[in-house]
């Protein structure tokens, strides 16, 4: 166990040094540069990861496989977070984390260990945070609902250190001033708060249930909730004194999506239709920038002066993802693996 | 053991002949459990595997039917979850009929072949084509009948088979039969396991490790009693009990995969009468069917879901002989069945349905079939099922065959009440079936060729709906189209018995949208066998190819299984103490082929078995 665990570190540290003894002999630092990923959540396969450049003249359906080879990612990709060069890949139906150089792809790790249904992921000062789905809820696991964490990895030795209990579910999680902020929209109507440096819960703010996706801006959260048979929500958490606002939604609005924030413009999705507001409007914009033909949204960003928007499929065979100008006129659709659920830059 | 018994186990034990009416080998004495199989089947293609072919295979009935037949099996690795595709349908499209109940499970509608172990019955038999007029829900690809024949005649045999092989694979499958004039009994007990350890060939983690089967052990047992008792020349009463429990982990495909365990049982009692009053004969049936699963997602901890059914099958079979070359039988059926379990709540669903069977031999060259069936539920709207066929010996060489079906699969207690995403306004899928087959005899050899086209409407399709809850709609229409042919010979020089079977499927399954193959439907499919025995040896050499598949249903060309020929070798010899005693030795997989039949679930390299078989 403890040689097996030396000998990881000794390899994850040999190609590491490997790596960027590559980067220093080479001005590009690697065929990933400049474009962004596509995480592909798999369904009977594995998950994969796709890559377009930002001039979408460069792409990649299988980036993990090209890099690797016959390498299993996992299954059920669910997120990929970032630290320096690295890029790790989270496959929550494998209880594995994939560290890869993030211009290359190439395998440096796998974080294998303390991770349960592992969901998403944040990096603060070399750790890494990442939420624990762990065990679901059924009558006879009652348990099921109080037992997500989350596990605190050390990116130096790639290794799982120690588990922050949440007593209650979490999913998305968000970093800010030492501070995680986590959302869970199935079980949950709290924003979860854990305090990095004592790893204990400050208390909770009930913002309502089906809160999903969740941005900071300017000491602001904007929590986006979008409960079956009710009103949608912006939910507005002031950091600094945990105040809650909101912006309640007209009907027609009901069962939003996903939110981002791009150049002070709050950008919300509800059905296949996109919206935006400016973050300070206190009323929500019933006009569509765009209406995307597909099947039903499952993944969405807004960066680089485009909209992206990835379309679930059928899980049966591979899927699109649909690029669109801020103004809502499509500029690249791409093929990309099954379940596309999200969109990562790397600049 | 009587001169004519033995005559007749010899003549099992060379005949593979894959007859297509089945019913080369006939004992007079033996009273067949499911007599429609028989009766109604002459202008389709059935394929009877008897023991001696069972035991030539390994103990589980995926491999069986694997080499034998022209089903394409699905499996998630070794021993665990196997899924069919009958002529380029799905796997609920394949009805498992068990001494003429059909065993479909109730919940999802397929049967797992990796639960059945072939040293149970006397005969398997595989019956392509529709058949939801007799017998019912799935019978649309084809019909895999599992069969317990009762004797009446005075014996007292025991059968012994004990296997150990590879990855600690351990069969024990004993029978006995115990029976005279008037009462035959029939006790059965098989245990077959395995921790299932195997190798992955040329597979390694990133930490440069030999890849293996974690978690892949599973342990089948199954009890069988059935007892027949003549009352007398008219009256016969039979009962089949059968109890099995199958304990499985579930392979994993990432070794840092949460390890988890699948426990699925089933009971299953059916009461028969039968009556032959001259031109009026009876069969009153009444079957109790248990079934139950156990899922642990963690098999670390005691957590875990499950589903019950209970069903209760009452069916009157009324014939009567118009003339010497009419028969008609009515058919009347009554299933109750209760459902429930932790995600699918508590539910009973009633079936009735009436038909109508009419059998016409107008000579001996000519016959022909015709049935009609109507269900009626408060569940679902039911097609009216129809099938139509003909059987024309033109020569001693030559047979022609023709049938016209009309089939369906209703939706299971998932489709209709999963929580959440169940749903209760579904149709059955429905099929229209046509299919012409050639059979020739000529001395030794016997060809038989099938064409069919089905066209399948209505296909449950679970697609992610509102909120991103899966929910079951009929969405996709299917037509597929194929070619099947089954080829024997044997012959025999002095001592010296050969013998030989090939199958070869070619099947094009397509969405009638997009006109792209199904998902895991192979457009070629081979097995071939040689045997060849002399005195106390025998020798059997049988292969399978599977050609490529598709995984994905764009059928991008980038996702496909590749295809794969995969042979076993095996011998064994007659030591001749008690009735028979037999050693074998059987190489698996001989040439070490590096396949897969799911992706990312790589079966055993070359691996070994022993076996022991004695009759006393």
């Amino acid at each position: 166990m403890k040689l097996s665990k030396l000998l990881l570190i000794a390899l994850s540290v040999s190609l590491f040094v490997s790596c960027s003894s590559d980067d220093d002999n080479d001005e590009s630092k690697g065929q990933y540069e400049n474009g962004f990923f596509i995480l592909n959540e798999g369904s009977a396969g594995q998950g994969s990861v796709s890559f377009s450049s930002d001039d979408f003249s460069v792409f990649t359906k299988d980036a993990y496989t090209a890099a690797n080879g016959t390498d299993l990612l996992g299954k059920y990709a669910q997120n990929i977070f970032f630290d320096g060069d690295n890029a790790y890949i989270i496959a929550g139906g494998s209880n594995v984390i994939n560290v890869v150089n993030r211009y290359t792809f190439k395998l440096i790790a796998k974080i294998d260990s303390g991770l349960a249904n592992p969901r998403y992921g944040v990096v603060k000062d070399g750790k890494a945070y990442v939420t624990n789905a762990n065990t679901y809820f059924s009558t006879n696991n009652p348990n099921g609902n109080t037992d997500d964490y989350v596990a605190v990895i050390n990116l130096t030795t790639n290794t799982f250190e120690s588990k922050i209990n949440l007593n209650a579910t979490g999913n998305r999680i968000i970093e800010e001033n030492g501070k995680l902020y986590i959302t869970e929209p199935y079980n949950s109507d709290k924003l979860l708060i854990v305090n990095i440096a004592t790893k204990a819960l400050e208390t909770p703010v009930v913002i309502g249930s089906s809160a999903d996706t969740i941005e900071e801006e300017n000491g602001t959260l904007y929590i986006l909730r979008g409960p079956y048979g009710d009103r949608s929500e912006i939910v507005k958490v002031k950091l600094s004194d945990k105040s809650v606002s909101r912006i309640t939604f007209p009907e027609s609005l009901d069962g939003a999506g996903f939110l981002d924030i791009y150049e002070n413009k709050i950008y919300y999705t509800v059905g296949n239709s996109v919206y935006s507001i400016g973050t300070s409007v206190a009323e929500a914009s019933t006009t569509p920038i765009l209406t995307a033909s597909l099947g039903y949204l499952y993944g969405f960003a807004v960066n680089n002066n485009h909209i992206y928007l990835a379309d679930s499929g059928d899980f049966k065979a591979d899927s699109k993802a649909y690029i669109y100008s801020l103004t809502g006129s499509l500029q690249k659709e791409l093929a990309v693996g099954v379940g596309p659920n999200g969109f990562y830059f790397n600049d | 053991m009587t001169l004519r018994i033995r005559f007749a186990f010899l003549l099992l034990m060379l005949c593979q002949l894959i007859s297509a009416q089945g019913d080369s080998i006939k004992l007079t004495e033996v009273v067949v459990s499911d007599a429609n199989l028989k009766k109604y089947s002459n202008s389709q293609s059935v394929l009877k595997l008897s023991d001696s072919i069972i035991n030539r295979n390994e103990a589980l009935l995926t491999d069986l039917l694997n080499f034998n037949s022209t089903i394409y099996f699905k499996e998630y690795g070794r021993g665990m979850l196997s899924t069919v595709s009958f002529r380029g349908t799905t796997s609920s499209q394949t009805a498992v009929i068990w001494n003429g109940i059909n065993i479909n499970s109730q919940m999802n509608g397929s049967t797992d072949f990796n639960t059945i172990s072939g040293s149970d019955y006397n005969s398997i038999s595989v019956k392509a084509g529709g058949g939801s007029v007799i017998y019912g829900s799935g019978a649309i690809g084809g019909t895999v009948h599992l069969n317990n024949d009762l004797a009446f005649y005075n014996r007292f045999e025991n059968n012994l088979k004990l296997d150990y092989g590879s990855f600690n694979t351990i069969g024990i499958n004993y029978k006995t039969n115990i029976s005279n004039e008037k009462w035959s009994a029939q006790i059965g007990f098989s245990k077959n396991s395995s921790t299932n350890d195997y190798k992955y060939l040329n597979r390694y983690t990133w930490r440069g490790e030999q890849r293996w089967n974690q978690n892949g052990q599973y342990d089948i047992i199954t009890m069988s009693a059935n007892a027949g008792y003549k009352i007398d020349s008219r009256n016969t009463l039979k009962l089949y009990s059968q109890f099995s429990n199958t304990d499985r982990n579930t392979s994993l495909v990432v070794e840092t995969e949460t390890k988890s365990k699948y426990i699925n049982g089933f009971n299953r009692n059916l009461l028969e009468y039968d009556g032959d009053f001259g031109k009026f004969k009876t069969n009153f049936k009444t079957a109790y069917i248990f079934e139950n699963y156990q899922y642990f997602a963690d098999n670390s901890t005691n957590l875990y879901t499950y589903g019950k059914t209970e069903s209760l099958i009452t069916k009157a079979d009324l014939g009567y002989t118009l003339f010497k070359s009419t028969q008609i039988n009515g058919v009347f059926d009554y299933n109750r069945t209760k459902g429930y379990g932790s995600s699918f709540g508590d539910h009973v669903r009633e079936i009735s349905s009436a038909g109508l069977l009419v059998k016409q031999d107008f000579s001996e060259a000519w016959k022909n079939e015709l049935g009609i069936r109507k269900e009626f539920t408060n569940n679902y709207k039911s097609p009216v099922l129809f099938t139509l066929g003909s059987s024309y010996q033109f020569s001693k060489l030559y047979n022609f065959k023709l049938n016209l079906s009309r089939n369906f699969r209703i939706p299971t207690y998932n489709d209709l009440y999963w929580d959440e995403g169940g749903n209760p306004d579904l149709k059955p899928e429905s099929s229209y079936q046509a299919e012409i087959g050639n059979v020739f005899t000529f001395k030794n050899i016997s060809l038989t060729q099938t064409f069919y086209y089905i066209k399948i409407k209505d296909l449950l399709q679970w697609v992610p709906g509102k909120n991103g809850i899966w929910s079951p709609i009929n969405k996709d229409n299917v037509n597929s189209y194929g070619a099947e042919t089954l080829l024997g010979w044997k012959k025999q020089f002095g001592k010296n018995n050969f013998s030989a079977n090939a199958s070869y499927a070619y099947t094009a399954s397509k969405d009638e949208e997009t006109k792209k193959q199904l998902f895991f439907v192979p457009f070629n499919k081979v097995t071939g066998s040689v045997a060849y025995s002399r005195n106390r040896i025998s020798a059997y050499y049988q292969f399978l190819y599977n050609g490529f598949v598709y995984t994905r249903a764009d059928n991008n060309p980038d996702e496909i299984i590749n295809d794969y020929t995969v042979s076993n070798l095996g011998i064994d010899y007659d030591f001749k103490f008690l009735d028979s005693f037999k050693l074998g030795f059987q190489v698996l997989n001989i040439f070490n082929e590096d396949y897969e039949s799911l992706e990312d679930r790589p079966m055993p390299g070359r691996n070994f078995n022993m076996y022991l078989t004695l009759k006393f």
